[in-house]
């Protein structure tokens, strides 16, 4: 354990040293307050004896100085003092001293206060880390309640707006199927048009008129791509729909094994395209794994979503390292990359859905919290580490068999 | 003559989506809507209904509650149910019991289902032949075995008639079989 003595007295000093040496401390010397604070910010001491008057800076003032430091381990401060009134001591412990030793003092007093001292520290210490582990815990709770009630939030969205996606596509069929009618009648009276001889000319004027106020031609050339546009634009809405329920997990669906390297070879294969457009090399680093029974296509989607991130993240020429490992109860996919990495507001919003850092139109924000959704639908764990500017890596734990194995839904597919 | 249409009964509280697939469906089908449970017995009651397709998720009577009804109450009508996601479960049990013909999810492909609905009234077609054909069959075979034994053996050769007494009473044996499941 690292001791700083302050004391002016190279006598006492020198006693209270030799003192410590026998006890086996790592001790380090002031000869005043100064000096003190000095080897104070530069050495991670846990107890400091300090004399109380010193030249520049007094013992209280070094006290005062170190309580106000407030590192994050605890110091354990005695005070040494040939003031004995009971006044002082009360002045030293309001300003943060732990104790007080009256000299002259004897030997053995120091060194039970001493040991007194190191349990204090150690019980400090014990009670940091439970402290840091409930943080966590409650940071997880917090976390997997969030997911949970957004689950349950998209899940009743998902069905909500299914209702009238079903009868606006309908729609668009039926009147892409009417206008055709309608445009093929139109037609047919614009040939009769010049066999209406006994029409009266004003209302031939008039549809002559009309007919170039609204321009035809162009309604009958773009209502059909304007439907189709429409359509499309609704097909888009019904796959995000089709996420959403990915991510709230509402189907079941059977488990088959699945070999995750020969999942990341096939995923990398879809993502050729980006990979040579932006010049990425790929490193791959597989230990053998054992297959893992999930539900394959999911997991390939997570596989996707998450190698499709590191290469929008990447630059032209960077890296992109994929490495498999096998652990004790699961697997583990590493995707790492070089890009510009994520800071940590961003953090702690990654897996929800619709978050998304991309440019408008490019993400839908999706991909991670589905991803999130099915990784741990299957009992496993998603987790990212990342600093801004330098990359991102994203682990992914499969459980080799998932504990929530359930039987698996029939499917629904119907005969008389 | 154009042959007549098939008619559909579409069910659904929402009137949206009875003008959506009435639209949809009209030139093909002849087509009559419910929007609830309630009216579509009483539409069934009142007219010939070739294919029923309804909405699961409806207030008071579910699609599939409807459906065991009609099974019942009218054995031809080929029975359709289609459903949002999240009540897959009473639809999966309906189909396995036996009292659907299809299942369809929102959001439906309009041209698959105007092909559901072509291959449904196919369905019932079949079923109402396969009725017939039961029904009448039993009077047939009985008029088949009187004539047989007013016939002449010699007339008609008396290994044949043995045959013809023996297949008649082995496809009546199959009938009844039939008509017991």
């Amino acid at each position: 354990m690292k001791v700083l003595v302050a004391e002016d007295s190279p006598l006492m000093r020198r006693i209270v040293v030799s003192l410590l040496e026998t006890w086996n401390y790592e001790i380090f010397e002031a000869a005043d307050g100064e000096e003190a604070w000095q080897v104070f910010l530069n050495q991670p001491v846990s107890l400091v004896i300090t004399d109380w008057n010193m030249p520049k800076v007094d013992g209280l003032e070094l006290i005062r100085r170190i309580r106000k430091a407030n590192t994050p381990n605890y110091c354990y401060l005695i005070l040494l003092t040939a003031k004995s009134e009971k006044g002082d001591l009360v002045t030293a412990m309001e300003a943060g001293a732990d104790d007080f030793l009256a000299k002259p003092f004897d030997a053995e007093e120091l060194r039970v206060r001493l040991r007194e001292g190191e349990r204090i520290i150690r019980l400090q210490q014990r009670l940091m880390r439970q402290n840091a582990k409930l943080r966590d815990t409650q940071a997880a709770l917090v976390e997997s309640e969030k997911m949970a009630s957004l689950g349950q939030l998209a899940a009743g969205m998902a069905h909500e707006i299914n209702n009238p996606i079903a009868f606006v596509i309908n729609n668009l069929a039926v009147l892409r199927r009417e206008l055709e009618a309608v445009f093929e009648l139109v037609a047919k009276f614009d040939q009769l048009r010049q066999h209406a001889l006994d029409a009266p000319p004003e209302l031939l004027q008039e549809i002559a008129e009309f007919e170039e106020q609204c321009d035809i031609a162009w309604i009958q050339e773009h209502l059909a791509p304007l439907i189709q546009s429409s359509t499309q634009g609704l097909t888009r809405v019904r796959d995000i729909v089709e996420n959403l329920r990915d991510f709230a997990r509402l189907d079941q669906a059977t488990e088959e094994e699945l070999q995750l390297s020969r999942a990341v070879s096939s995923t990398l294969d879809i993502l050729k395209y980006m990979i040579e457009e932006k010049n990425i090399r790929v490193e791959l680093d597989f230990d053998p794994v054992p297959k893992v029974l999930c539900r394959p296509d999911k997991i390939l989607q997570v596989i996707y979503n998450v190698v499709r991130n590191a290469l929008q993240a990447n630059e032209v020429g960077d890296s992109l390292i994929i490495r498999l490992r096998r652990r004790r109860d699961c697997a583990r996919i590493e995707v790492e990359d070089f890009g510009c990495g994520i800071d940590q507001e961003a953090m702690s919003h990654v897996f929800e859905p619709f978050f998304t850092t991309k440019p408008v139109g490019t993400g839908t924000g999706l991909g991670l919290a589905v991803s999130y959704g099915v990784v741990k639908d299957h009992g496993g764990e998603i987790t990212i580490d990342s600093e801004p500017g330098q990359g991102t890596t994203v682990r992914i734990d499969l459980p080799y068999k998932p504990s929530s194995c359930g039987t698996p839904a029939p499917q629904p597919i119907a005969a008389i | 003559m154009p042959i007549a249409k098939h008619s559909v009964l579409i069910v659904d509280d929402e009137a949206d989506v009875l003008l959506s697939l009435t639209g949809l469906l009209r030139r093909e089908f002849k087509v009559f809507t419910a929007n609830s449970g309630a009216e579509a017995l009483e539409i069934m009651n009142e007219h010939e209904i070739h294919v029923v397709m309804t909405d699961q998720r409806m207030p008071t009577m579910t699609g599939v509650e409807l459906m065991q009804q009609l099974r019942n109450e009218h054995p031809e009508a080929v029975r359709i149910v289609f459903t949002g996601y999240a009540d897959t479960r009473a639809v999966i049990d309906a189909i396995n019991n036996g009292e659907l013909y299809r299942y369809l999810t929102k959001p439906w492909d309009p041209d698959d289902l105007i092909e559901v609905l072509h291959q449904a009234t196919a369905k019932h077609d079949e079923l109402v032949a396969q009725a017939k054909l039961r029904n009448e069959m039993e009077g047939y075979l009985n008029d088949a075995a009187h004539l047989a034994s007013q016939a002449n053996p010699e007339d008609v050769g008396a290994e044949f008639l043995t045959e013809f007494n023996s297949k008649t009473e082995q496809l009546q044996n199959c009938l009844q079989r039939s008509g017991d499941g």
